[in-house]
């Protein structure tokens, strides 16, 4: 391990960082999966391809199949998630403060999944069991997507044009959610509000292998829509009018930014509640290590949340077993004084 | 003999445009290619409005305007984008991209470019911005980002024969050498390719001396439409309200100094 380490160091400063990150990246899913109430030799590995091998304990195979496998890699997925919204909604916003909560996501879910709590399950509908888990990540996707079309359709509507007036209609209609969530908070009994708490400090509990494959083939679809958006968000960096000047659609290009912030960060959250910091953090690394271009911040962005994710989401797993820490609280632990860090070391820039 | 068949390069035929509960125009002027154009008047008069209307970006609330027969309107920004440059204002670039990018963002919307990096270097040595390649923006001086803007520009019109440049005052925070270098590098450039050149300028004297035509505007109005010459004095006295004293500076071309209002004078 410390030799894979060691490797992906001097492959950084050879200068290609994204060699680095994936080496770190497998290094990292390698010890998430590793570190856990139960142990997993080699043998458990060994055995997932070959069943007949010795060396396995009975448990070992089980924990590592169906239980940390899916788990490293779905927090890696929604890491990467969280790292690319951050990236576009630093870049459409030219800010490295922004964040993708600006969009709307995060509170348009939190929204959608406390009126799921509190309001839907009220109801006692007649659900069939099969559908009952699925109703709040659903309803919260649902919910993240629809407060960011309407804040793109609400801003067009009240300042066309101006992505500064993006910002402030995001404030407005943040500021509406969050007064939704009050009101849930407030009609709430004591389940409803431990459940609601629970969802707002995040959590990757919810990992299995179908979700890990749903995740794993909208961030492909994103990945794929982003190469083509990543020239033109360079020229946003002259600002609106400049970018239309050298041909670039400035309200198409928002548009589509804001549908896929929308999708990876709205589908992340929803499944895992509110991870805060990863996608603020991710593109500002990135940016302060191989410089300001987007088509290298998007796609490093994205290997460097998942990294991130999965450190925090193993801490948060292992450091006081049996129990288990929501992984929200670690992001913002760890991210923070990181943040900081990089803070100190661009003083000379933002001076 | 083409020329005469061909449509002007930009013509604005009682353009008028609104800018919230202001109305500008109506505007009627043709600007054919390789002329070098001063758009001069007061501040708020609407210069910078015209210009915004001639370079697509502000609709026309009436009338028409059209570059090489083309209805602005009805062009896309990729299309505008190949024929006319706009010279910005503000020189702020966010996250402090690279110079060697800023400059190749001028050619952002061709998506088969062979000779990219070719161009941005020559773009860059012909704004005197070729030794601030690799270097981030962000820890450039006020000069040297409008040289980089300046290489953005030729780096959008390289290749391209009598389109438009638009420059919006982009000069008046910078030193009067730079002011005149920069100037200079334009003209050079717009020369070889046989581009118009506008620019809305404060600067009475360099209007005079390196541009043929003044459009005067005032009150949100094309007030004259007059050459560039020391006959414009009297129309330049009355777009200031105030006057111009005039020295010949020798090699045939006048210089002016503003003086006080006449009223003002009179007073003290």
């Amino acid at each position: 391990m410390s030799l894979a380490l060691s490797a992906s160091l001097a492959t950084a400063r050879s200068r290609s960082p994204g060699v680095a990150l994936l080496v770190l990246l497998c290094v990292a899913i390698v010890v998430a999966v590793q570190c856990g109430a139960v142990p997993v030799r080699g043998g458990d590995w060994l055995n997932l391809f070959w069943p007949d091998v010795t060396g396995s304990t009975p448990g070992g195979r089980y924990v590592l199949w169906n239980l940390r496998l899916p788990r490293a890699l779905f927090a890696l997925l929604a890491g990467a998630a969280l790292g690319l919204s951050g990236a576009l909604t630093q870049g459409l916003f030219r800010n490295p403060l922004a964040d993708p909560s600006l969009l709307g996501v995060t509170s348009g879910a939190a929204c959608a999944a406390a009126l799921t709590i509190v309001v839907v399950s009220g109801m006692h509908l007649n659900l069939p069991d099969g559908w009952r888990i699925w109703l709040l990540p659903a309803s919260a996707f649902a919910g993240a997507l629809l407060v960011c079309m309407v804040l793109d359709y609400a801003a067009r509507w009240l300042v066309p044009g101006s992505i500064a007036g993006l910002l402030l209609t995001g404030i407005a209609l943040n500021a509406i959610a969050t007064a939704v969530i009050g009101l849930c908070t407030y009609l709430a009994n004591d389940e409803q509000l431990r459940s609601l708490s629970f969802w707002t400090l995040g959590s990757l509990a919810s990992a299995s292998w179908s979700l890990v494959l749903v995740l794993a083939g909208v961030l492909a679809f994103s990945m794929l829509a982003v190469r083509r958006l990543t020239r033109a968000m360079n020229a946003l960096a002259l600002g609106e009018t400049a970018a239309a000047h050298v041909g670039i659609e400035v309200s198409r290009l928002r548009t589509q930014i804001i549908l896929l912030v929308a999708l990876t960060a709205g589908f992340a959250i929803a499944w895992t509640g509110i991870i805060g910091f990863i996608g603020l953090v991710a593109p500002h690394f990135v940016r302060s290590w191989v410089g300001p271009d987007q088509r290298r911040v998007v796609p490093l962005s994205m290997l460097l949340g998942g990294l991130l994710l999965i450190i925090a989401d193993t801490v948060a797993r292992t450091v006081a077993i049996p129990a288990e820490i929501p992984v929200g609280v670690f992001t913002a632990l760890l991210g923070a004084p990181f943040f900081l860090i990089i803070l100190r070391a661009s003083r000379h820039r933002i001076a | 003999m083409l020329m005469r068949t061909n449509p002007p390069l930009l013509s604005l035929i009682a353009a008028q445009t609104r800018l919230g509960r202001r109305s500008f125009g109506p505007f009627h002027l043709d600007i054919e290619a390789g002329e070098r154009v001063a758009i001069l008047g007061p501040s708020g008069a609407g210069k910078s409005t015209l210009l915004r209307l001639m370079a697509g970006e502000l609709p026309c609330s009436a009338g028409s305007a059209a570059l090489e027969g083309t209805l602005l309107a009805r062009s896309s920004l990729i299309e505008l984008s190949r024929r006319r440059a706009v010279l910005p204002q503000s020189t702020e670039v966010a996250f402090g991209l690279d110079c060697d990018l800023v400059i190749a963002l001028g050619r952002v919307a061709r998506h088969h470019d062979p000779d990219l990096a070719h161009i941005v270097r020559e773009a860059a040595m012909q704004a005197h911005a070729g030794h601030l390649l690799g270097r981030r923006c962000d820890t450039l001086s006020g000069g040297e980002k409008a040289r980089v803007q300046l290489a953005r520009i030729f780096a959008q019109m390289w290749d391209r024969e009598a389109g438009l440049i638009l420059v919006d005052e982009p000069l008046s925070a910078l030193d009067p050498g730079l002011q005149i270098d920069l100037l200079d590098k334009l003209d050079a450039f717009a020369r070889q390719r046989g581009h118009a050149v506008v620019a809305v300028l404060h600067d009475i004297n360099q209007a005079l001396q390196a541009f043929s035509r003044l459009l005067l505007v005032l009150e949100g109005a094309l007030m004259n439409d007059l050459p560039s010459h020391a006959d414009a004095v009297p129309q330049l006295e009355a777009l200031y309200g105030i006057q111009l004293q005039c020295f010949d500076d020798g090699q045939g071309s006048t210089l002016v100094l503003p003086w006080r209002a006449a009223s003002a004078v009179t007073t003290s």
